[in-house]
């Protein structure tokens, strides 16, 4: 049990670092918490996905969405567009998950993410 | 003369507006692809999206991506894992309770960046994320393994 209050009292604190991230980029945390759980906490691959979308479910951004919006910091109409789009290719890739295995999935995301990160670093007028 | 210009002009104008409208569609398509696939919130591919594709500011593209990430839209996709069984409720729980909290204390921080700053800032995050995205199938595996062997054993 104590190990178990333990675990809980660690995953609550990965989440908070996630959740600062979450806030300070406009990201949901999940790419962040993915693989946390599985490193912290030896989660398999589709367990840590599966348990991140949970804690993506709640409105876990809604207290850093007024804190943007109060700054003028939020594109309404560009929101409301992205957001029917996002829930059904959600559907479409989680069906997809099922069937191949995301490893290399994976990998070819981590490398086009760092890519990503590199240009933003680098270019940043 | 004049009004077939303006005609024109609207046309051209609804064209363009039809175009971003389809842009921004499909962009949130593929984002929730990703979302299912990956089992994150889609932010993280989001906000580079909107910062190269429709030229938001780098503050501007983090509040439109929070605000887009605020409905459940990665239920459909946590169905799918639901079936399966791989969903931990209790460590979901926690880790929507820390977010919530660090979300709030996050985003006082990056508001009085300047944009550059927070851009730079955004991408050293993505490399890390990436790096920690890769490092994980090693483990993952030989975890899998293990789990698989004291099944059989």
């Amino acid at each position: 049990m104590a190990e178990g209050a333990g675990r809980d009292a660690g995953i609550f604190a990965s989440a908070c670092v996630c959740g600062v991230a979450s806030g300070m980029f406009g990201i949901s945390g999940g790419a962040l918490l993915v693989p946390l759980l599985g490193l912290l906490f030896a989660f398999t691959q589709h367990r840590a996905q599966g348990t991140s979308l949970v804690a993506v479910i709640p409105p876990t951004g809604i207290l850093a969405v007024l804190a943007y919006s109060k700054e003028g910091f939020v594109s309404w109409r560009t929101g409301l567009l992205l957001i029917p789009g996002v829930f059904f290719g959600g559907i479409a890739g989680g069906a997809l998950a099922k069937k191949i295995r995301p490893q290399r999935m994976r990998q070819i995301f981590a490398v086009i993410l760092f890519l990503l990160g590199a240009v933003q670093a680098v270019f940043t007028r | 003369m004049v009004c077939a210009r303006r005609v024109t002009r609207t046309a051209v104008w609804l064209i363009i507006l039809l175009q971003m409208t389809l842009v921004i569609l499909l962009l949130g398509l593929g984002v929730g692809v990703l979302v299912g696939l990956l089992g994150i919130g889609g932010g993280v591919v989001l906000v580079p999206a909107l910062v190269y594709l429709l030229h938001l500011d780098q503050h501007m593209a983090q509040g439109t991506s929070l605000f887009v990430l605020l409905p459940p839209v990665g239920v459909g996709a946590l169905r799918e894992y639901w079936k399966q069984g791989q969903v931990d409720l209790r460590a979901g729980v926690l880790c929507a309770l820390g977010m919530l909290l660090g979300a709030y204390a996050g985003s006082f921080v990056a508001l009085p960046l300047a944009s550059r700053t927070l851009k730079a800032l955004f991408g050293c995050f993505l490399m890390l994320a990436a790096i920690l995205l890769w490092a994980k199938p090693r483990l993952d595996g030989s975890v899998s393994r293990r789990s698989e062997e004291q099944h059989h054993g």
